[in-house]
């Protein structure tokens, strides 16, 4: 199981490792200037350092086993995944607004789930295709893998993550043949499933947030503070940027959690339009080279897994950025690679690790 | 467990992978999306954004500039600006607040539980904001929290300029006082380049001198972050410190004269009125009281509601400047210039006598005179001498009011003198057609008899009536009084300078002015006079007393002064000029509520006097005006 296959080695996809390379080492750069302290390493960077370490560990793990391999751990991992959150939902002390982190906050099981998920649907797509899924009510088990762990990070009041786990599992509808007709009646539904949801779910404060993106004028000091300072951070970049570790709403920490959430704003502020759109076209050519990956990938459920690693790196992406940029609401989702935090980083090696594994092995019979 | 089916139906073209190019364009569809709003904002909307950020990290600090010096006419400073220092906490860097407060607290005299109020709990970056604890301490006090500062952790000291009089209330009314300018004031053209908050001259020099004490505010760009500490400074403009303004002032006599009003014995009631000593000549204003006073000092760090209010509401008003806008009946020294009218208009002579029987009897009334007995027969000099006020009662009741108004109003009286202070008031000299205008009746032939010794509507400011004795005294010039003898820049380069002005003549020719300064001599000098109280030894003083009745007679006549209530006695005049032969310096006193002017005021008038005289012997020249105490004259 552990023997490597001379032709996977032959095959190695270099393009892979070099844009994972480039794309984490500049995380790991604009993350330092982010933390920046006068003397030193700051203690996230070290952290942050530590867990780059862990996360090429596990992301070596998952190229060099097979990933058909991973078929088999599919439920079993999906249920760890689900009960760990479970615990979590027990044990773990309220933290910042939600309760999803285990072991005094070093690990959140969510960011497991996300792999746990993406492994779980591809095994029930590799077995029902999307080709076939055709009706509406032959969406129900995959939404209901995907319900699961949604409910679960839910109940920890962790709205960010949550939605982005849904996006994650709804990936997989660009791959079925539904109708249009029927994508009607769901999308009759969401509206009302959002019409509910604001009227007796959302929090004020989160209702305030997502007005703030259409207007942030309307509260400059609480939630649209963070905006408003993203995109003085951001436009005071200019083309060219302020330079490396030399812009003031970076470094006068003007700019609200800005190793976490609003990394991106950092880079932006100290690099420019210039350094801003090299770092998005990196990110971009990942993306769509792990859907080449899955496209070349010699069965479907490799290429399954490859378009839900896409689809992992992808949202995260997207809602932070369009957040950051002040397109979307401020919800807390780090950008993968860039932002401050331990089992993101893991997580985030570990998916690069699937699909390098998927690219490796696609001419291996 | 994957089947053979999949495994040869892979590679590239299965129902999944016919889909990925689609995926692939949303991607490229959403970064495009991103890179437009990247290019909206770090390429179109960067000028804007830049300058919100240097908003967020670039403070302005103001640096005041220290308000400039005022001196006396030999360049003693009466006001200028010190360093205050003041205690700061900063509630971040404190470790140990219940230690650290009330130990604070009894390095500065103060209460732990009151600072702790002033503390309070603040929350975020206002936990970086220094909060003032004190800001004036003692030098026992600062030396004793600097002493400590290494366990006083999150305690910093502080040090800004402050006003500071020196003599606390000596010339208090010439000074003024500071204070912040008000919301009125910031709307008028005037205080046009002035902002909110900042402190100007609100009354007497400090007001009328303001724009040349002020300087120049300079300024700090600071760059601060989040928590509004400081990380670096950009740039910084000095400011250019207030120029200084020399008055007229002589301190000696403005202690001298201030001392005046102090009780002769102690735990006595202080003198209330005001005094004004001006050269003759050139009109400048050498000492200038009024009591009681205040102490602007008390102004100097913001003056706190109570004290205002106390000082606006004291029934003896403080804060009036009685010596230019106080108005009283000139009394007695009223019947000088009845005299010299009365010589101008040929109504005296050498030979003319009144004989005093004591009384007047005329327009079916009696006049009395002061002395119940009566002076017998009298010339102008005896009748002035002693101040005898039938005969004054006979020239007036010849010349007639509007007549009498004409020498008077001749003196400068009724007129302000147009001294640069603020609430200067004109007094007041009636006439037949002042009082049908002002009471739609008639004037009544007797109301001249009490005008012509100067009761009734009569009114003046000690300033008017040192103006016109002036004029007695050097030979008919109405001076302008002087306050402000130069002012210079903050280098000492003279920028405006006042030379001596003329407010006209009095229309008495010579030879009659000669006559009632010789009388006015005798009032002082010789035996009988009224003014011998103001002898000065070695120097022959003229002067002239009065007593301003404050209610008519018949409530306090035949009573002694102790026996009336304070609020009821007469106010007391003494005016005085000196040497008699060749005056240089004239001395107008009041003392409301003194009795006999004589007794009350003349003392003060004799001490200013003395003191000049003592000083000049000492100097052998007149009063020079010696260059200002900063910097040093270019040209």
């Amino acid at each position: 199981m552990l023997r490597i296959d001379r032709r996977s080695i032959q095959n190695f996809d270099w393009t892979l490792l070099g844009l994972i390379t480039l794309l984490a080492a500049a995380g790991l750069v604009n993350l330092y200037s982010a933390t920046g302290s006068p003397d030193g390493l700051s203690d996230e960077m070290r952290r942050q350092l530590v867990s780059f370490g862990l996360g090429a560990a596990v992301a070596a793990l998952c190229t060099t086993i097979d990933y058909r391999h991973f078929e088999r751990f599919a439920l079993p991992l999906f249920a760890l995944a689900l009960a760990l959150i479970a615990v979590t939902l027990v044990v773990a002390p309220m933290t910042r607004g939600s309760q999803s982190w285990l072991f005094g906050g070093r690990v959140q099981p969510s960011e497991l789930a996300k792999v746990a998920l993406v492994l779980a649907l591809a095994r029930y797509f590799q077995r029902y295709p999307p080709g076939q899924t055709t009706r509406l009510r032959d969406l129900v088990w995959p939404g209901a893998i995907t319900a699961l762990p949604v409910g679960l990070i839910l109940a920890q009041r962790d709205m960010g993550v949550a939605l982005l786990t849904l996006l994650i599992g709804g990936t997989y509808l660009f791959l079925v043949r539904i109708p249009w007709r029927a994508w009607l009646g769901v999308a009759v539904l969401a509206v009302a499933a959002l019409v509910a949801l604001w009227s007796f779910a959302l929090a004020p404060y989160q209702k305030e947030r997502i007005l703030t993106v259409v207007d942030p004028g309307r509260d400059p000091l609480a939630s649209g503070y963070q905006v408003t300072q993203s995109r003085i951070a951001i436009g005071s970049g200019g083309l060219l940027g302020t330079g490396y570790r030399d812009g003031t709403q970076t470094q006068l920490r003007f700019l609200p959690t800005q190793h976490t959430d609003f990394a991106f704003s950092v880079l932006a502020e100290e690099w420019g339009f210039v350094g801003s759109c090299a770092t998005l076209t990196l990110y971009a050519t990942l993306l769509v080279w792990g859907l080449v990956v899955a496209r070349s990938s010699k069965d479907e459920f490799g290429a399954l897994l490859a378009i839900g690693v896409v689809g992992c790196l992808f949202w995260p992406a997207v809602l932070n950025i369009a957040m950051v940029v002040g397109l979307a609401p401020v919800i807390g989702v780090p950008l993968p690679l860039f932002s401050y935090g331990g089992s993101a980083l893991v997580v985030s090696f570990a998916l690069l690790g699937l699909l390098m594994n998927v690219s490796m092995r696609r001419y291996v019979f | 467990m994957i089947g053979v089916e999949q495994r040869l139906g892979g590679g590239g073209d299965s129902d999944i992978q016919q889909r990925i190019p689609w995926l692939a364009a949303f991607i490229v569809l959403v970064f495009a999306v991103f890179f437009a709003r990247l290019f909206q904002l770090q390429v179109i909307q960067t000028d804007d954004l830049r300058l919100r950020s240097l908003r967020n990290s670039v403070r302005t600090l103001r640096l005041e500039a220290p308000r400039g010096e005022i001196v006396d006419r030999d360049g003693r400073i009466l006001a200028t600006t010190r360093p205050a220092f003041g205690v700061q906490l900063i509630p971040h860097d404190v470790r140990h607040p219940n230690v650290v407060i009330p130990a604070l607290a009894q390095l500065i005299d103060r209460e732990a539980g009151e600072l702790r109020a002033q503390v309070g709990t603040p929350r975020g970056r206002l936990r970086f904001q220094p909060i003032r604890l004190a800001g004036d301490l003692s030098d026992d006090q600062l030396a004793s929290v600097e002493s400590h500062l290494y366990a006083l952790s999150g305690v910093v000291t502080e040090m800004r300029p402050r006003r500071h009089y020196v003599g606390n209330d000596l010339a208090a009314h010439v000074l003024g006082y500071i204070g912040e300018i008000h919301g009125a004031q910031l709307e008028t053209r005037a205080f046009a380049d002035y902002r909110q908050g900042e402190v100007i001259g609100q009354a007497g020099i400090e007001k009328l001198e303001q724009e040349a004490l002020r300087g120049r505010a300079g300024g700090l760009n600071q760059i601060v972050d989040v928590a509004g500490r400081v990380v670096g400074v950009i740039e910084e403009i000095d400011p250019v410190p207030g120029g200084s303004v020399q008055l007229t002032l002589d301190l000696d006599l403005q202690q001298a004269a201030e001392d005046a009003f102090l009780p002769d014995v102690l735990g006595e009631r202080a003198r209330i009125g005001a005094a004004v000593a001006l050269d003759v000549h050139s009109g400048d204003v050498l000492a200038l009281v009024s009591k009681p006073s205040f102490d602007p000092n008390d102004f100097a760090g913001g003056i706190d509601a109570e004290k205002w209010k106390q000082l606006t509401t004291d029934t003896w008003k403080p804060i009036q400047n009685r010596a230019i806008s106080g108005q009283y009946p000139p009394g007695s020294t009223y019947k000088a210039f009845v005299a010299a009218a009365g010589l101008e208009e040929g109504l005296i002579d050498q030979k003319r006598r009144i004989f005093c029987p004591g009384y007047l009897h005329v327009y079916n009334r009696t006049y009395r005179c002061w002395k119940a007995g009566g002076h017998g027969w009298v010339d102008m000099h005896r009748a002035l001498v002693e101040s005898c006020d039938v005969f004054f009662y006979t020239i007036g009741k010849d010349l007639g009011v509007d007549r009498l108004a004409h020498f008077a109003q001749g003196f400068n009286l009724g007129r302000r003198t147009g001294i640069r202070l603020p609430q200067e008031m004109s007094g007041l000299i009636p006439t037949a057609a002042w009082k049908e205008r002002r009471f739609k009746e008639p004037w009544m032939a007797g109301e001249t008899i009490s005008t012509s010794i100067g009761q009734g509507f009569n009114l003046v400011t000690p300033l008017q009536l040192a103006v016109a004795y002036g004029a007695i005294a050097n030979g008919g010039t109405l001076v302008k009084p002087r306050i402000v003898l130069r002012v210079a820049n903050a280098e000492g380069r003279l920028v405006d300078g006042s030379l001596p002005e003329e407010a006209g003549t009095v229309p008495v020719r010579r030879e009659h002015l000669d006559r009632v300064r010789a009388a006015l001599e005798g009032v002082v000098q010789e035996i009988g006079g009224t003014g011998a109280r103001a002898r000065v030894p070695g120097v022959r003083v003229a002067g002239k007393t009065g007593t301003a009745q404050v209610v008519g007679l018949k409530h306090t006549e035949g009573l002694d002064d102790d026996e009336i209530s304070f609020e009821l006695r007469d106010h007391a005049w003494f005016v005085g000029f000196a040497p008699a032969e060749a005056p240089e310096i004239v001395v107008a006193a009041v003392v409301e509520h003194g009795g006999h002017g004589g007794s009350a005021a003349g003392p003060i008038v004799q001490k200013v006097l003395a003191r000049y005289f003592e000083k000049r012997a000492v100097q052998k020249v007149p009063a020079q005006v010696a260059w200002l105490g900063v910097g040093r004259a270019e040209d």
